[in-house]
């Protein structure tokens, strides 16, 4: 089948059943999506499947297929970060940082569709997401910052 | 890369004791390599330390650049590879900055000093007019002259030890540190970049599984194999008394070929469960240790107006770091290379050392970035378990757990019975202080963190004893620390209660020590603890604590809304001393925060059968951004104390702080953990 991934396009001969995560993570070597837990609970494994955020884990690679897929590895322009990447460095808005990936994913997601949301939108997008470390306060500010950003980014424009 | 080849080629060598502490019993280690400059310029600092979310790589080039004024980006960090940094114990204890923080950076000093007198010499001027900028030697007074690193060397080798006089920057001089900095490896964390153990791939590498069975304790009475070597891609089936893994092509491969091996297991009969585990705790306890006697409490409970008596209890709780352990394992010519997320390479390299008998020159253990441990990721199952595969199947193999081995084969927090009984006079003082605690743990160590008062009571008693543990107990945040302040913060609450005093008040009252007093004071000021309440539902909390020689004190506000607590906003004081990185600081005792009220309100593991009932994030409940309250964190240290812990802190007072918030809202003192399925 074929995957287009972060823009470019791959023909891969696996399993239709296969979870994109594992496809993603053991045929494309896109290893910045990350395994949490398996069931869709904890958001690591969070891309964007046609710009939703999607949980890679519980998604069978062949309903992705034919679709634009982006992971972490796919947002950056050049050397130029995601205004969300961007807001995470700026506020540290991790410290293990294993959940950030996903964390990302799911901001882009929200921002993608609700360019000016509130602190609720922003707390209601990421509940499926887990940060153990606890650098809750942290993502909320980042994605605040992001989202000011791409707004005055749209306004310039 | 190896320690040989970068000792060739290097400038100058800084050698040292790996860590010195500030506990004198503390031994610093073998002398070893600490810092060198290499003949290109850059810097590489070596410890034993790995990165789990602390920001300690960051911590450490950010000393090291300083004390060397030199840019960050010359400063490479090498951690937690056995086969290039010394052994400078685990990261433990919140210790790494206060121990091998203090060490490198007078590896960093030393250097600097040895750069200056060989530029003095080559000038032919003296020591006192130069300095460094920018990673360059200047003169005063001489714009137009300067030295790189490199230039200085000359070409020549030099070896340095550290002198027991290196003189290290005070506070004042700081360029970097003491400053907020993005963190140096932010970078290849949002972009995904950044290698866990479960992203380490090495060529020819098969996968791992190993064969789980039902309950603690369970031996393997028969195994029938052959389903799983029909599976395609399945390699090997190894089988070592009641340890059993398949190795296989892929990841899917391996678990399919685990799920069709038939096992039948014989399991213990008799297991306690988490409901009748507060009276086991009691029954089962070995003897008391004695960590105080002061005084006579005989004596102290005849003065007392009141005696006031109170039980508490927190259950056992999961780690459950966001990444699930894993390892990669590879054999060639019988020496053995590991990549780990274990939170102490030198103890896996001891314990591969010891299983394949082998000596310890002959494996290599390499952290890889780890996905949080908070404690866990001791001593390697994933490691040990991906070593014997790759040995019988001849090739590299990777273990990887799911959520759910995480869960049951990780360890959690031992779970605790306190006993608290305390004499007051009616003026508020406590004059009689009597404490046991039941820890699960396998040493009365852990339990003894943080069970000592910090109040200045005369006669007082603190005991505690250890029990056996059904689970898997290990290492959490400030290990017994959090568990003993919760049962010490809410029972100073009761005597307030019962005294009809204020909370902080109370605590002042009984409180001599100048660091808590000043963080009692300075959180309640800013939090507006005298301020009007703002609604019926709504309680406010407070608590102090210490640990990892840090002092800070929470106060807590929260609603209660039917069943379910919302914290709402939270302010607390921290004393650790100097603080050299306070951003870093600020994002450890947030997340220790949070972290402590995901104990204090929903967590616990359930048990029973010799297994943990609910292994998986839609049975465990821990916090998410939708429970994250407002949290305010003030640096109130003096810079001229010594830096102490920060990892860990932050969660000692956090519980005790909601339970007497939700009284106060409530009326109902909830003295058992988690608070919600305790909520009237």
């Amino acid at each position: 089948m074929r995957l287009l991934v972060n823009g470019a396009s791959y023909e891969v001969a696996v399993h239709p059943e296969r979870t994109l995560l594992s496809v993603l993570r053991q045929e494309l070597d896109l290893t910045g999506t990350k395994y949490g837990c398996g069931e869709g609970n904890c958001g690591a494994c969070t891309v964007l499947v046609d710009g939703e955020a999607t949980r890679a884990c519980i998604t069978p690679v062949v309903t992705a297929a034919g679709r634009e897929v982006t992971t972490i590895e796919g947002l950056a322009k050049g050397e130029t970060l995601h205004p969300v990447q961007a807001a995470f460095v700026e506020h540290t808005a991790f410290q293990c940082a294993y959940c950030t990936p996903g964390f990302i994913m799911s901001a882009v997601a929200l921002l993608g569709r609700n360019a000016r949301p509130s602190e609720s939108d922003i707390r209601s997008a990421l509940s499926g997401n887990i940060c153990r470390c606890g650098a809750y306060v942290r993502i909320l500010r980042a994605v605040k910052t992001a989202a000011e950003q791409l707004a005055q980014a749209e306004g310039k424009a | 890369m190896n320690l040989r080849d970068l000792q060739q080629d290097a400038g100058l060598i800084v050698t040292g004791a790996p860590q010195m502490g500030q506990d004198a019993a503390v031994p610093g280690g073998t002398e070893a390599t600490l810092l060198l400059i290499s003949k290109q310029g850059e810097i590489y600092a070596f410890s034993g330390k790995v990165e789990y979310g602390q920001g300690i790589r960051n911590g450490l080039a950010l000393a090291i650049a300083d004390e060397l004024d030199t840019p960050i980006a010359s400063v490479r960090v090498i951690l937690g590879d056995t086969g290039l940094v010394p052994y400078d114990r685990g990261t433990t204890g919140s210790a790494s900055t206060r121990t091998i923080g203090l060490q490198l950076r007078r590896a960093a000093a030393t250097a600097r000093r040895t750069l200056l007198a060989l530029a003095s010499e080559r000038w032919g001027v003296p020591l006192a007019g130069l300095g460094i900028r920018e990673g360059r030697i200047v003169q005063a007074g001489e714009p137009g002259r300067s030295l790189s690193f490199v230039e200085a060397l000359q070409g020549r080798r030099l070896t340095v030890s550290i002198p027991e006089d290196a003189a290290l920057k005070s506070p004042g001089e700081f360029q970097v540190m003491g400053r907020d900095a993005h963190r140096i490896d932010a970078l290849a964390r949002v972009t995904g970049q950044a290698k866990y153990s479960r992203d380490i791939a090495v060529p020819g590498m098969l996968h791992g599984k190993v064969l789980r069975p039902p309950s603690y304790g369970a031996r393997l009475a028969r195994l029938e194999k052959a389903r799983a070597e029909r599976v395609p891609g399945f390699v090997a089936l190894v089988q070592e008394g009641d340890f059993v893994g398949v190795v296989a092509e892929s990841e899917e491969g391996a678990e399919q070929a685990v799920a069709s091996v038939y096992a039948r297991w014989d399991e213990e009969r008799e297991h306690p469960s988490d409901w009748d585990l507060p009276v086991q705790l009691k029954e089962r306890a070995k003897e008391l240790a004695v960590v105080r006697e002061t005084g006579s409490l005989e004596a102290g409970f005849a003065q007392a107006d009141r005696v006031i008596s109170g039980l508490y209890f927190v259950p056992y709780v999961a780690n459950a770091p966001m990444e699930p352990s894993a390892a990669v394992a590879s054999w060639e010519d019988g020496g053995l290379t590991v990549w780990s997320g274990d939170r102490s390479p030198f103890g896996v390299r001891a314990q591969m050392a010891q299983a394949f008998g082998l000596g310890e020159e002959r494996v290599r253990v390499i952290a890889s970035e780890i996905g949080g441990s908070f404690g866990t990721k001791g001593a390697g199952g994933a490691a040990y378990e991906a070593a014997r595969l790759a040995k019988a199947a001849g090739r590299p193999v990777r273990v990887a757990y799911s959520r759910q081995e995480e869960f049951i084969w990780g360890t959690v927090r031992p779970t605790a019975l306190i006993e608290i009984r305390s004499g007051v006079k009616a003026d508020g003082t406590i004059v009689a202080w009597e404490y046991t605690a039941y820890h699960a743990n396998e040493s009365e160590f852990r339990g003894m963190r943080g069970s000592d008062t910090p109040y200045s009571i005369p006669n007082v008693r603190v005991t505690v004893a250890r029990t056996e543990s059904p689970l898997r107990s290990g290492s959490y945040r400030s290990l017994g620390g959090a568990v003993n302040h919760f049962a010490r913060e809410v029972h100073m609450d009761e005597i307030a209660a019962a005294l009809e005093r204020d909370p902080v008040e109370l605590r002042l009252a009984n409180l001599e020590h100048p660091r808590l007093r000043r963080v009692l004071t300075q959180a309640a000021d800013k939090f507006g603890w005298g301020a009007p309440r703002r609604g019926l539902s709504v309680g406010r909390g407070v608590a102090i604590g210490y640990d990892a020689g840090s002092f800070l004190a929470e106060c807590v506000e929260l609603r209660v809304e039917g069943r379910e607590v919302k914290v709402e906003r939270v302010t607390a004081a921290f004393d650790g001393g100097l603080v050299l990185n306070p951003e870093g600081v600020r994002n450890q005792v947030e997340g220790s925060i949070v972290m402590g009220m995901g104990t204090a309100l929903w967590e616990t593991v359930e048990f029973g059968g010799g297994r943990p009932l609910n292994p998986s994030f839609s049975r465990y409940r821990v916090p998410r951004i939708t429970d994250a309250p407002q949290i305010e964190v003030l640096l109130v240290g003096d810079p001229e104390t010594p830096s102490t812990g920060a990892g860990e802190p932050g969660i000692v007072p956090i519980a005790a702080a909601i339970s007497n918030a939700v009284y106060d809202a409530t009326g109902v003192r909830i003295p058992e953990l988690p608070i919600v399925p305790h909520l009237p």
